[in-house]
């Protein structure tokens, strides 16, 4: 028999999501008794799909570039054109391919990238544009669906993992997102670094020393077992107990938050900006084996000084990118980590008085690499100006579908949300198949 | 005789329409014409006596936006977004040279006093001073960091000329200037203005700002600058106009300006007397043209020109000014005494 859930927020006050243990516990236990069901299976169980993902160790990294970035100063170059403004298009490794002359080092791996450029998903708000990209979906009154990101550390989720299944870092406040757990639940929050790259309160208590901490989980545990023994309410000790086993793993694992701990010459090679330390943490998580990490890049809303703050920032991009897609290539990890990088829309062709782009979503951009991505591909293209699609058009719905279908998760799979059926990508969604190797 | 500067009775008497933005300007006082240039790459003179001025396009030859111009006799010279400086014959509008000067964009240049040489900065972080005849290199000036504290790409936007001939000041992207004495390329003086530059740290992670303009004061002894002070949202020209005075040779600031109209100020020029200092530029609050007596911190006297402006010449003799931006080249003239 299949049970509801409750309507769960996505709103929060700030400290909501910080990763307080006992929140995490409450959170943890509350997601084992879910009343959701995936395929006919309750989502707090194993699902056939999700197994096998699990035995290939799919992982996934978005790039979140908050607040819009161009996609003319990036990925769809229209030099000479009077929308296309002063940067020049260069040639990539792939024949006939060019980008913008801010991204050399990212077009020497355009064999290992496919670039999306006819996204049109119509919304120029930052909040509403964020949350239709985030879930493939507009937002519904009466149900509120999780993103993309959490949907995919559910799927690519590994059994007694002793790391989070999805680490998000966003250090800067300007459009400062949490992902969205929507109806799936706080189980499936992620660790979310807003702070610092160090989670918070994974400390044990002042005064507590580790012999003390480990007699009390040992009390913790015979408490535990012999509560359950014998006693309906298995399954919720059950899920109590691992709760304290990925809060003792994430303890455990400190030192994966502590870049200090990767050789100077790593670090130097991200570079020392904040977005490089970012990309680093996440390579560390990737590498630690968290299936989910989404690394935010704030922020990109470039009203005024479009082409200066672009060459600030698309440069710092060149850069790490580059350096992180190498980097998981080089240990092994880019064939089995889907990389996405996107923003919730791009800027417009117009330059502005003030010599900025505004919002713009009726065509724009987006890049995927690594797992189930055939590299060298650019999908749809724009017109002259770069106004509107002039082929191959896709919406927020086929962006999530084709990130779905790039790790193996089909995006026609649904849950249940009571009786209601929910797919994981919208009915009427296609995967975009020129990128999909 | 050059007359008194009346900064409250500038009024806007016309517009020469431009479909983007002009960044560039020169003016021909013995031809009552303007050149000007930007985003669409060609040259154009304007003759600003006429009831309906309009761009008349010279020639064509940047591939890439046009930045800045000098007249030199009958031969405009330009640089460009395309790293290069080009000589061209202002009637009729033929190339005469063509030099790949800088590595990146060149955002500014100036013919230096008895136009002999010529001087240009760009996004290498150099001053390159040219043979203003031949188009040969004569001197590099090197010192500006390559990246901002933050580790971000750096550039030089702005660059002055002493009247004398004998300086050359440069302005980049986190407030600083360089003194540079030509003959010699010694650096004479290092001056810092940070509060031209902001990095956000906290909200979006990223800088706005930096010197867009310098002028040396007539006598030689004062180097102005303009710019935009603290922004408090970097996606934009949110922050206070401001301009600074400085005694170069001593490394003092010795005045500072600022108001409360959000904008960046692109160009900045004393008037003939000295006693005015005239900034331009554009922002949150809209385009903005100030004329500051530089004993008080707010400017005497704002006009509200119509979009963001990028350059502008005082034609102090004839009561006028023109100014180059978004949406065209505007006249603006004193109503005769």
């Amino acid at each position: 028999m299949q049970s509801r859930t409750m309507p769960t927020r996505t709103s929060c006050r700030a400290t909501e999501h910080d990763l307080h243990r006992r929140t995490f516990l409450r959170s943890a236990v509350a997601g084992t008794t879910a009343a959701l069901t995936f395929g006919g299976l309750a989502v707090g169980r194993e699902s056939p799909q999700a197994a096998r993902l699990r035995a290939k160790q799919k992982q996934v990294l978005f790039i979140w570039l908050a607040g819009g970035a161009s996609q003319f100063e990036m990925w769809d170059p229209k030099p000479g054109r009077p929308t296309g403004g002063p940067f020049r298009a260069i040639p990539t490794s792939v024949c006939g391919t060019h980008f913008g002359e801010l991204m050399p080092k990212t077009a020497k791996i355009a064999d290992r990238l496919a670039v999306v450029r006819s996204l049109n998903t119509q919304i120029t708000a930052h909040a509403i544009a964020a949350d239709l990209i985030s879930t493939g979906r507009p937002k519904e009154a009466a149900l509120e669906y999780p993103e993309i990101g959490v949907v995919l550390a559910k799927q690519l989720a590994r059994r007694d993992a002793e790391l989070p299944d999805y680490v998000s870092i966003f250090l800067s406040s300007e459009g400062h997102r949490r992902p969205a757990v929507g109806f799936l639940g706080g189980r499936h929050a992620p660790l979310h670094l807003r702070d610092s790259l160090r989670p918070s309160y994974i400390d044990p208590p002042a005064g507590l020393d580790t012999q003390r901490h480990t007699e009390r989980e040992h009390l913790r545990q015979l408490v535990s077992s012999q509560f359950a023994r014998g006693r309906a309410g298995a399954e919720m000790v059950d899920g109590y107990n691992a709760a304290f086993s990925r809060v003792r793993g994430l303890m455990r694992s400190d030192h994966l938050f502590d870049l200090d701990r990767e050789p100077s010459a790593m670090r130097e090679r991200y570079g020392d900006t904040q977005f490089g330390r970012n990309c680093l943490l996440a390579r560390r998580m990737l590498e630690a084996g968290v299936p989910m990490v989404k690394v935010a890049r704030g922020f990109w809303d470039s009203h005024h000084d479009n082409f200066e703050s672009h060459r600030e920032l698309v440069t710092d991009f060149d850069h790490v990118f580059t350096t992180l897609i190498r980097d998981l290539e080089d240990r092994g990890l880019l064939d089995s980590t889907l990389v996405v990088v996107f923003s919730e829309f791009g800027r417009t062709p117009k330059i502005n008085k003030d010599v900025g782009r505004d919002h713009y979503a009726a065509a724009w951009s987006c890049a995927l690499a690594g797992c189930g991505i055939r590299g060298g591909v650019v999908h749809g293209k724009t017109d002259a100006d770069g106004v509107s699609v002039a082929d191959g058009e896709v919406d927020a719905a086929d962006f999530a579908a084709t990130v779905y279908s790039a790790v193996g998760i089909d995006p026609e799979e649904h849950y249940y949300v009571g009786p209601r059926p929910v797919p994981l990508a919208r009915e009427d969604s296609h995967p975009i198949k020129t990128v999909l190797s | 005789m050059t007359a008194k500067l009346a900064p409250e009775k500038f009024e806007h008497a016309a517009t020469a329409e431009y479909e983007g933005i002009l960044y560039a300007l020169a003016f021909d006082e013995s031809a009552h014409t303007a050149y000007a240039a930007g985003d669409d790459r060609a040259l154009y003179a304007v003759d600003v006596g006429a009831a309906e001025p309009k761009l008349t396009k010279v020639a064509a030859h940047h591939d890439n936006y046009v930045s800045a111009i000098a007249l030199r006799g009958e031969v405009v010279i330009s640089a460009g977004y395309d790293g290069r400086i080009l000589w061209t014959r202002a009637a009729g509008g033929e190339q005469l040279r063509d030099v790949a000067a800088h590595d990146g964009w060149i955002r500014d240049l100036t013919l230096l006093a008895d136009d002999s040489q010529l001087a240009s900065v760009g996004h290498d972080l150099c001053v390159r001073l040219w043979d203003a005849e031949t188009g040969a290199l004569l001197r590099v000036f090197e010192g500006h960091a390559a990246t901002t504290p933050q580790g971000y790409v750096s550039a030089i936007y702005a660059l002055a000329a002493s009247p004398d001939g004998r300086y050359l000041a440069s302005g980049d992207r986190v407030g600083e200037v360089r003194v540079w004495e030509i003959e010699t390329g010694k650096l004479a003086a290092t001056l810092a203005s940070p509060a031209f530059y902001t990095y956000d740290a906290s909200k979006r992670v990223r800088s706005i700002g930096g010197i867009r303009s310098l002028c040396f004061s007539p006598d030689g002894k004062q180097l102005a600058i303009a710019g935009i002070g603290q922004v408090t949202n970097v996606d934009g020209f949110v922050g206070p106009c401001r301009i600074e005075l400085w005694d170069w040779a001593a490394g003092k600031r010795t005045f500072t300006g600022q108001d409360s109209h959000k904008a960046v100020l692109n160009h900045i020029a004393f008037d003939a007397g000295g006693e005015w200092l005239i900034a331009a530029g554009g922002g949150d609050s809209g385009g903005l043209l100030a004329f500051w007596d530089p004993s008080q911190e707010k400017p005497q006297h704002k006009a509200k020109p119509k979009g963001h402006i990028q350059r502008f010449h005082l034609d102090q003799s004839a009561g006028a000014l023109y100014l180059a931006g978004h949406g065209g080249l505007q006249v603006w003239r004193t109503p005769p005494s």
